[in-house]
């Protein structure tokens, strides 16, 4: 069986500036990728090359089995497997949280009402978000509106989600509710690429943790080895101004 | 003289200064009131503009025919203005360049000429260049909407690109194609942060329905303004024309009053609570 998610060569440049020169990133079924590295690294751009949210400069990205970056690919389509949650969640303002899971299940994937709507309160019950299916987004926390938008995504039954930062926004006392949804889902078997800042995350639910810096996928493997016991120079100056940002 | 009485050798305070200003305001203001009072002749005023049989006579005429008439060509007007407004905005952030510049063009156009000579050129020229004959609805609503279309094109655009970037990102995230996402998430976003200009176009509107006069009218096709224009020929005030002007304020100040409420529901961010 094929990767969930094959990157090769991948390259990105907004205008002269190259954020990632040259990417491979092999994601398996059922695999728990975190990308972790310095901001202006070019692991969100490396995510939102995914789903093509931003488009390749060069390199090849195959999402099950599918090539995306190919001409003729229908992208949309491809997006309808491929959940995102965004860093400042995105939910659709004018819309209640049960119509912000209903909507493109009936516009894109042309569920009837009833079905959709089952399906929807399927995922704010998994989120644990059952009781606010009639919520305004702007009435929920950061931390609610977070569960939602990945109840939302869910609700598209996605093959494999991809996670931009999905706790950078929020306060720290609502960090682990969202995280406890994503061990979950974890758990069941999600396909998953998470860009963190989470190294506790990381180090608990990853399978493989990728470092990326300026541009390049600079060291990988099972977190106790990326994170517990770095090899690049660069890993390891990351990592202890993450883990111990007072120098003590 | 004066300027040498009023500066004493103790300064007055700034309170008491500003007491001062205001008096002199509101004894301007009483001078105002009582020469207007003493110097007007009233009752050619009254006889002129406050004829109560004259008055009486215009009813129910003025409310279930001219009102009527101007709230329904104002509303043909203003639907497809809307209308063509959005596909006008639409045009203006397309990629396809030409499509940019005819909505520019046109919208540069019919902001710029007075909508009298859309009127005029709706009512006299098409039907001769184009042999054909509009009726009298069809004749507002495309002149009306031509015109209101120009300037709701730039309201709408400004409103679309309010609606923050994130909200195309995850509706196209979830499979939408551009033109679902624009329907489906951005649209209904930007008509809640345009709501409060688009009911001041709609005054605008309301008032150059009035034009339609230029194309003679039949009796029971008189909206406010040339009903109360017909009906000085009547009589010898302008008592008419005083009524109508009431009649245009009893659609007018609600629509304001709306437009403002709406601005304090939906107005500033375009993430505000809707609850």
């Amino acid at each position: 069986m094929s990767a969930m998610i094959e990157i090769s060569g991948l390259v990105k440049s907004f205008g002269p500036l190259e954020v990632l020169r040259g990417v491979d990133v092999r994601v398996e079924r059922g695999e728990v990728v975190c990308v972790i590295g310095p901001s202006g690294s070019g692991k969100s751009t490396l995510l939102r090359c995914v789903n093509l949210l931003e488009r390749p400069s060069a390199g090849q990205v195959v999402v099950d089995g599918v090539e995306l970056t190919h001409p003729d690919a229908d992208v949309d389509a491809a997006r309808r497997r491929i959940g995102m949650v965004f860093q400042g969640f995105n939910l659709f303002s004018h819309l209640d949280v049960l119509a912000n899971l209903t909507v493109a299940q009936r516009k894109v994937l042309r569920r009837d009402a009833a079905e959709a709507d089952r399906i929807a309160r399927e995922n704010l019950e998994r989120v644990g978000l059952g009781d606010k299916a009639g919520a305004m987004p702007a009435q929920l926390s950061g931390g609610q509106q977070q569960r939602v938008a990945i109840a939302r995504a869910l609700s598209m039954d996605p093959e494999v989600m991809l996670f931009d930062e999905p706790t950078s926004a929020l306060d720290p006392e609502l960090v682990g509710d969202v995280l406890g949804v994503m061990r979950r889902l974890a758990d069941e078997g999600m396909t998953m690429l998470v860009v963190t800042h989470e190294m506790q995350f990381a180090r608990e639910v990853a399978d493989r943790v990728l470092f990326v810096d300026a541009g390049r996928v600079v060291e990988q493997g099972p977190p106790r080895e990326v994170i517990g016991a770095p090899q690049e120079e660069r890993t390891r100056a990351f990592l202890a101004r993450v883990l111990n940002p007072t120098g003590e | 003289m004066t300027a040498a009485q009023a500066a004493p050798a103790a300064k007055p305070s700034r309170r008491r200064r500003a007491r001062a200003v205001r008096a002199v305001q509101y004894g301007v203001l009483a001078a105002v009131a009582v020469a207007a009072a003493l110097l007007a002749d009233w009752g050619r005023i009254a006889a002129a503009f406050f004829d109560l049989d004259v008055a009486a006579a215009q009813f129910p005429g003025i409310i279930t025919s001219a009102l009527v008439n101007t709230v329904v060509y104002t509303a043909l007007g203003f639907a497809f203005g809307l209308a063509l407004g959005v596909v006008l905005a639409l045009m203006r952030m397309s990629s396809v360049a030409p499509y940019r510049w005819i909505a520019t063009a046109y919208v540069e156009f019919f902001r710029g000429v007075p909508a009298l000579l859309v009127f005029i050129a709706l009512g006299y020229g098409v039907p001769i260049a184009f042999q054909l004959a509009f009726d009298i609805y069809s004749t507002v609503m495309l002149s009306l909407g031509l015109v209101g279309a120009a300037y709701m094109a730039e309201t709408i655009r400004a409103g679309v690109q309010a609606v923050p970037a994130g909200q195309v990102e995850a509706a196209r995230s979830l499979g939408m194609s551009r033109g679902r996402a624009m329907v489906t998430v951005v649209l209904p976003q930007a008509f809640r942060i345009v709501l409060p200009p688009l009911t001041n176009e709609l005054i605008l509107l309301t008032k150059d329905s009035s034009l339609i006069y230029l194309l003679g009218l039949s009796t029971g096709q008189y909206e406010l303004a040339k009903f109360g224009r017909s009906a000085l020929t009547e009589y010898q005030s302008l008592t008419p024309i005083l009524l109508a002007g009431l009649c245009y304020l009893i659609i007018t100040i609600p629509l304001s009053r709306l437009s403002d409420r709406l601005e304090r529901r939906y107005g500033g961010r375009p993430s505000t609570p809707t609850p």
